[in-house]
């Protein structure tokens, strides 16, 4: 067993960023991750990050675009945090290192994206995901922070609501371990891995989430899925929102511009909930083409695309077969972000005493029912922090309870009850049954008649996560058995995310009831919260947060 | 009707029944219009044989996971078309990156890899920033711009010459991270960090083959980088290891007689005891076939003719190779 102060599982953005943060505060802190530190699907952000650095533009803009684009569901205690410290945090990478694209005085370049009334976004070509996570490894490589690489959390150990630490197998060996600690901090990413298109590294299946909901956290807001509107037609691979940014358009089979329809002001930059639908609502109306529309670049001109969208050219080559400089990239709408995560209050606690979480799979919230393109980098960076420090101040004064004697023992039986079946089912079918279940029941458009039968199909493929059997047996880098500790956190994910969906009868951001076609704020200006209790699924409710902005219609 | 494509599969599991060796396995995979490796690899995992491992992630050539031998040559999977590939082949062979332990099939162990890494000391060491904080230009940034893109998926290490027959080599990767820094205007501790790459296993081992820049899928030119550390630190004055004498021997004995003089070079370079230790590499080298010459300057007129040779020699040693195993 290893002791440490604290334990972070996840080394993307946000959780590296915490460890900086406590190894700054002189703790002890170990990092847990599953691939390797810059593997993390942080990497893959293209964009860019927000913030008011301008004189023009003020935090309190952004908070009000954050909070329109939450479609009021944001809280906004959380939002005026996020806004307020973007700046400084925005610095602050760049003291580290981080370089961003600049302006002809000099000064850090922004670049115009959805639902933001002003060019607020900084951005380092359109890979600055990728810097950034590198970045922050480097800070972790120089404080000499410990680190698990490709170590799989398999559980956290709660017990009398106090954490405890966590199990993980180190892929290398097969082994199992135990990791004791005052304090757990989850940032393990997104879930956008529970449908069949997305966006999302293999990896994002979400683990973090239903880690926490097993352990006794509640997780909130799971309905809200984040559907980018240009994802690769094949692949689904990512063509960034700062495609539109730099003034690319949406054109239809027919090659007409078609988001005057839905949103007469911002057009290709309404809000990616709005966008996305419009997309949805020209194919249904059959102007797609196979069930895609294009992104038109082609006006931009070769050198612009070369400069400021090199990667998007390159993707768009390599993986889809067209060059976006002569022609336009078939793209759909793709499941791309997760809004819902583990509940937490501002500073990243949970209701168990000692555990926390960051990031992408923790929920606020300050992205409410849709994220703004630009805000999770900085969420990842500015709660990263924040709750770096948070759980700093705990830790220093808590208590390090001992770790149950029986959790490795159990942990190891279920594993081993895993290795050995000898016959039944295939995880790979299972995995497919419940994906496309999700793709079809949760997508775009929802309806009571539909999530209903998704959730039937999802839990009678639940049932059969106890008779999976394995082929790969071998202790050395198993990823069939990885898969199928995923597909347990997926099935779980999903089945909270149905219950919400079909419990929130109304329409708000990037939930669209096609039965409830209206947002309902009297009803519904509240944060769905899900429990696992006894193996079954208990959904309730929770206010939400509204200090400046009071809730007015959305308009694009 | 589809195309069906054999992949010819390099596996090893130390622990499996095949013990300690590797073993070639193939499968069929169905051809999908577009498809990747990564893609075949998956579908592979999922009808075939799960008991296959390799590295993936995000799937669009940016974390770096899946780094692997394709047809000989290190690439990402994820980032290469299978008909391309296989009509310029006629096979599709796929292995483990050389120069690094196979652990299991197509996962390899990076730990040296990261090793190399922390040796260059990969992070900013901020010199005092100036009153009113940094004022940047695209084009400070330009000199390093090509280097910051490396996505550390290794290719470049598992094609470089110098890491083949020397393990500690400092490497391509390691080497184009260095230089990120010592470019960085805003670096404070460049001297240390040259000094670091200058000595024995560093820089000065690079033979120019030109293969990390060849293989590397980001366009990081890491051969570029190392020119540039080299002419960095010779600039800071730091001369004085065995790689740096080489290359000032090398500019001294042109100038003097007009072409290379390798056996004063030796000795000037390491002195007379030294260069005698040297023998046992210089065999070391000539039975792989080749003796490096680490050439500084690129005044060379016909460098592309030297590379030439280079290249002609590598593919005549991997035919030598192929032949063998
Ligand atoms: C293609 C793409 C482009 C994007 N572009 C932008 C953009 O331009 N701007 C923007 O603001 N946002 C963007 N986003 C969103 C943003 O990148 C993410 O929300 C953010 O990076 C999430 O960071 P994170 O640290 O929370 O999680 P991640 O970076 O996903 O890291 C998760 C970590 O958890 C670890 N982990 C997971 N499960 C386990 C387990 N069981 N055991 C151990 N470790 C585990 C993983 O190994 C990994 O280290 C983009 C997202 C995608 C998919
Ligand atoms: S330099 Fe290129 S090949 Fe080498 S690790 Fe970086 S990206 Fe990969
Ligand atoms: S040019 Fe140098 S670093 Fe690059 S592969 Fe050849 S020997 Fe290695
Ligand atoms: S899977 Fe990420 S680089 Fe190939």
């Amino acid at each position: 067993m290893v002791i440490h102060d604290v334990i972070v599982i996840g080394a993307g953005l946000a959780g590296m960023r915490a460890a900086v943060e406590l190894a700054e505060a002189g703790l002890d802190v170990a990092i847990v991750t599953k691939v390797h530190p810059i593997r993390s699907h942080s990497v893959a952000a293209q964009g860019g990050i927000n913030a008011a650095m301008n004189k023009a533009d003020s935090w309190k803009d952004h908070m009000y675009d954050t909070a329109k684009g939450s479609d009021f569901l944001g809280d906004q205690d959380a939002i005026e945090v996020l806004c307020k410290e973007a700046p400084e945090n925005i610095k602050e990478l760049e003291r580290m290192g981080a370089i961003f694209n600049r302006d002809d005085k000099g000064n850090i370049a922004q670049r115009a994206f959805g639902g933001a009334g002003y060019a607020r976004t900084c951005y380092l070509a359109d890979r600055t995901g990728h810097s950034m996570l590198h970045i922050i490894f480097e800070q972790v490589i120089a404080r000499g922070i410990c680190r698990y690489n490709e170590w799989h959390v398999v559980e956290v150990i709660v017990e009398d609501g106090v954490a405890r630490g966590v199990i993980a197998i180190e892929l290398l060996t097969g082994k199992l371990h135990r990791l004791h600690a005052k304090a757990v901090l989850l940032a393990t990413g997104g879930y956008g891995r529970v449908f069949s298109a997305s966006t999302n590294a293999l990896s994002s299946t979400g683990d973090g989430m239903s880690l926490a909901l097993r352990a006794g956290a509640p997780l909130m807001d799971m309905e809200f899925v984040q559907f980018h509107p240009t994802t690769l037609k094949r692949t689904g691979i990512l063509m960034t929102e700062g495609a539109r940014g730099e003034g690319g358009y949406l054109i239809n089979a027919n090659g007409d511009r078609f988001m005057h329809k839905y949103a007469p002001n911002k057009l290709e930059l309404a809000s990616r909930d709005v966008v996305s639908r419009a997309e949805q609502e020209e194919i249904d109306a059959g102007f797609g083409d196979d069930g895609c529309v294009f992104l038109d670049l082609r006006h931009l001109g070769e050198k612009k695309i070369s400069e400021k969208l090199p990667q998007i050219r390159d993707l768009a080559i390599k993986f889809e077969g067209v060059d976006p400089v002569k022609d336009p990239i078939p793209v759909k709408p793709g499941a791309h972000y997760s809004m819902g995560g583990i509940m937490t209050d501002i500073d990243g606690k949970t209701p168990i005493k000692g555990l926390f979480a960051a990031g992408e799979s923790a929920c606020l919230s300050v992205h409410g029912a849709n994220r703004l393109g630009g805000n999770s980098l900085l969420e990842a960076v500015v709660f990263g922090r924040r709750v770096g420090r948070g759980v700093a101040k705990f830790a220093k004064t808590a208590k390090l309870y001992p770790f149950p004697e029986d959790a490795l023992k159990n942990a190891a039986h279920g594993i081993a009850l895993l290795m050995n079946r000898e016959v039944g089912e295939s995880a790979s079918k299972i995995v497919d049954g419940v994906r496309k279940a999700m793709q079809k029941h949760c997508g775009i458009y929802r309806d009571k008649k539909s999530l209903e039968e998704g959730l039937a199909k999802v839990r009678q493929l639940a049932a059969k996560l106890d008779e999976i059997a394995l082929v790969d047996t071998g202790d050395i880098f198993n990823t069939e058995m990885i898969n199928v500790l995923e597909l347990g956190h997926i099935v779980e994910i999903s089945e909270a995310m149905l219950l919400g969906a079909l419990n929130r009868e109304e329409s708000r951001g990037s939930h669209s009831r096609s039965d409830f076609p209206t947002r309902d704020d009297e009803n519904w200006l509240k944060h769905t919260l899900v429990y696992l209790e006894d193996g079954k699924f208990r959904v309730d409710y929770k206010g939400v947060s509204i200090t400046r902005f009071q809730p007015e219609e959305r308009k694009y | 009707m589809r195309q069906v494509i054999k992949f010819k599969i390099k596996r090893f599991d130390p622990m499996g029944a095949e013990g300690n060796a590797p073993y070639w396995q193939a499968y069929n995979v169905k051809l999908d219009h577009g498809m990747t490796v990564l893609e075949a690899l998956l579908k592979i995992e999922k009808n075939d044989d799960p008991t296959l491992s390799f590295r993936r992630s995000c799937r669009s050539a940016i974390c770096g996971s899946c780094a692997i031998m394709i047809n000989g040559t290190s690439k990402l999977a994820c980032h290469t078309q299978i008909a391309p590939e296989f009509e310029k082949h006629g096979e599709m062979v796929i292995g483990p990156l050389d120069n690094y332990q196979v652990l299991k099939d197509m996962i390899v162990d990076f730990t040296p890899f990261w090793m190399k890494m922390e040796r260059v000391k990969p992070y900013l060491v901020p010199k005092k920033e100036p009153k009113g904080g940094w004022v940047i230009t695209n084009e400070d940034t330009k000199v390093i711009d090509a280097s910051q893109k490396c996505i550390m998926c290794g290719s470049c290490n598992g094609a470089c010459n110098s890491q083949e027959i020397d393990e500690g080599y400092i490497g391509p990767s390691a080497s184009a991270k260095a230089w990120r820094f010592v470019g960085d205007i805003r670096e404070g501790d460049k001297r240390l960090r040259l000094d670091r790459i200058s000595q024995e296993h560093g820089i000065w081992d690079c033979v120019r083959c030109v293969s990390c820049t060849e293989v590397c899928p980001k366009d990081v030119a890491p051969m570029t980088a190392i020119e540039k550390l080299r002419e960095e630190a010779l600039a800071e004055g730091l001369d004085d290891n065995p790689g740096a004498k080489h290359a000032l021997a090398l500019v001294d004995s042109v100038k003097r007689v007009g072409r290379l003089d390798e056996a004063t070079m030796t000795f000037k370079t390491l002195g007379f005891l030294r260069s005698l230790g040297m023998i046992p590499f210089g065999l070391k080298m000539q039975m792989h076939g080749k003796m490096p010459h680490p050439i500084l300057f690129p005044a060379i007129g016909k460098l592309d003719e030297v590379r030439g040779i280079y290249k002609a020699r590598e593919r005549q040693r991997k035919n030598e190779r192929k032949k063998k195993g």
